[in-house]
């Protein structure tokens, strides 16, 4: 997951231009951390959902990449 | 180049549909029925239309149903047409709750929960795309009996200017066509001299050409509109 999560997350970054991250940490806040603003937000959850049919962002904001994984682990 | 368009059962959704196919894009056509004209048309474009029958004053079905089993999330999408609408004609000192908040089902939230769903596409798909709201001639210059169905349109063009600035920098553009008085069903039930006044009204003194408005909608959906997003386009006859 950690890798696929990674791989989502690095075609957004470059969609916008934006720099490429190489690790992902749980604790990583997608705004402050890894760059993200809410257009990029809203992609990210296009792309999860296309890949894990979960829409992360249904039950209200997520802030990190823990909180991501919880909702996937939830609904799998 | 994949089009959703609501409405394509008759009048102006049928046309716009019709438009589009003989430019060679392939149509997702939404409507509560099937008419003879629409089974006609899908004979005669039988790999290039695809059609659903949905009522959609259920917007909460929209995700599933059009956009997971109809359409399939993975379909590129590049173009939406919020057409279908339903009039609740009357004086505001009659509004009946009930019917304000089915015509607002139909008229505002499926079109906003469509377009949340074709920008998300879009967003997967990398697509530039472009989004239509038919709006009315009834939000800028008023007539009576249509203040609650102009409201509703009034609610779309405000959602539309708003979601172009949102969206712009991903390219995906938002116009609504403010249409006038067309000789479709939803004007049926004026009179013969309610028509008349209405069209005394307008520069061209006639109704609203439907092939106009459809020929508008199939140009805002291609890049020759490129450079539009945020407008409000007004094929109205000239009304004054």
């Amino acid at each position: 997951m950690d890798t696929t999560l990674l791989g989502i997350i690095n075609t957004v970054l470059d969609n916008r231009s934006k720099p490429t991250i190489s690790e992902l940490k749980d604790s990583d806040h997608f705004r402050d951390d890894i760059g993200f603003d809410s257009l990029d937000l809203a992609e990210l959850t296009v792309r999860i959902e296309a890949e894990f049919d979960v829409d992360v962002f249904e039950n209200g904001l997520v802030n990190t990449v823990e909180e991501i994984k919880e909702r996937l682990m939830q609904k799998a | 180049m994949n089009v959703i368009v609501t409405g394509v059962s008759k009048g102006l959704g049928l046309e716009v549909a019709r438009t589009l196919l003989n430019q060679g894009y392939n149509v997702y056509g939404i409507s509560r029925s099937k008419t003879d004209a629409l089974e006609q048309l899908l004979n005669e474009f039988p790999q290039s239309i695809h059609w659903v029958s949905f009522d959609l004053s259920d917007a909460e079905s929209i995700r599933d149903i059009v956009f997971k089993q109809f359409i399939g999330l993975k379909t590129p999408i590049h173009g939406l047409v919020n057409n279908a609408a339903i009039a609740y004609d009357d004086i505001a000192t009659n509004a009946d709750l009930n019917a304000l908040e089915a015509m607002y089902k139909v008229n505002v939230y499926s079109p906003i929960i469509l377009s949340k769903y074709a920008i998300r596409q879009m967003l997967l798909h990398n697509i530039a795309g472009s989004l239509v709201h038919l709006s009315s001639i009834s939000v800028h210059t008023g007539y009576k009996g249509l203040s609650m169905y102009a409201s509703t349109k009034g609610a779309l063009e405000a959602y539309s200017k708003n979601i172009s600035r949102e969206w712009g920098s991903k390219g995906i553009r938002s116009n609504c066509v403010v249409a006038g008085f067309m000789e479709t069903e939803m004007s049926s039930a004026l009179t013969d001299e309610q028509k008349a006044k209405i069209y005394r009204r307008t520069s061209l003194k006639k109704e609203v050409s439907i092939q106009s408005v459809a020929d508008t909608i199939d140009f805002l959906l291609s890049d020759k509109s490129e450079s539009i997003t945020g407008q409000n386009i007004f094929i109205d006859n000239g009304t004054i």
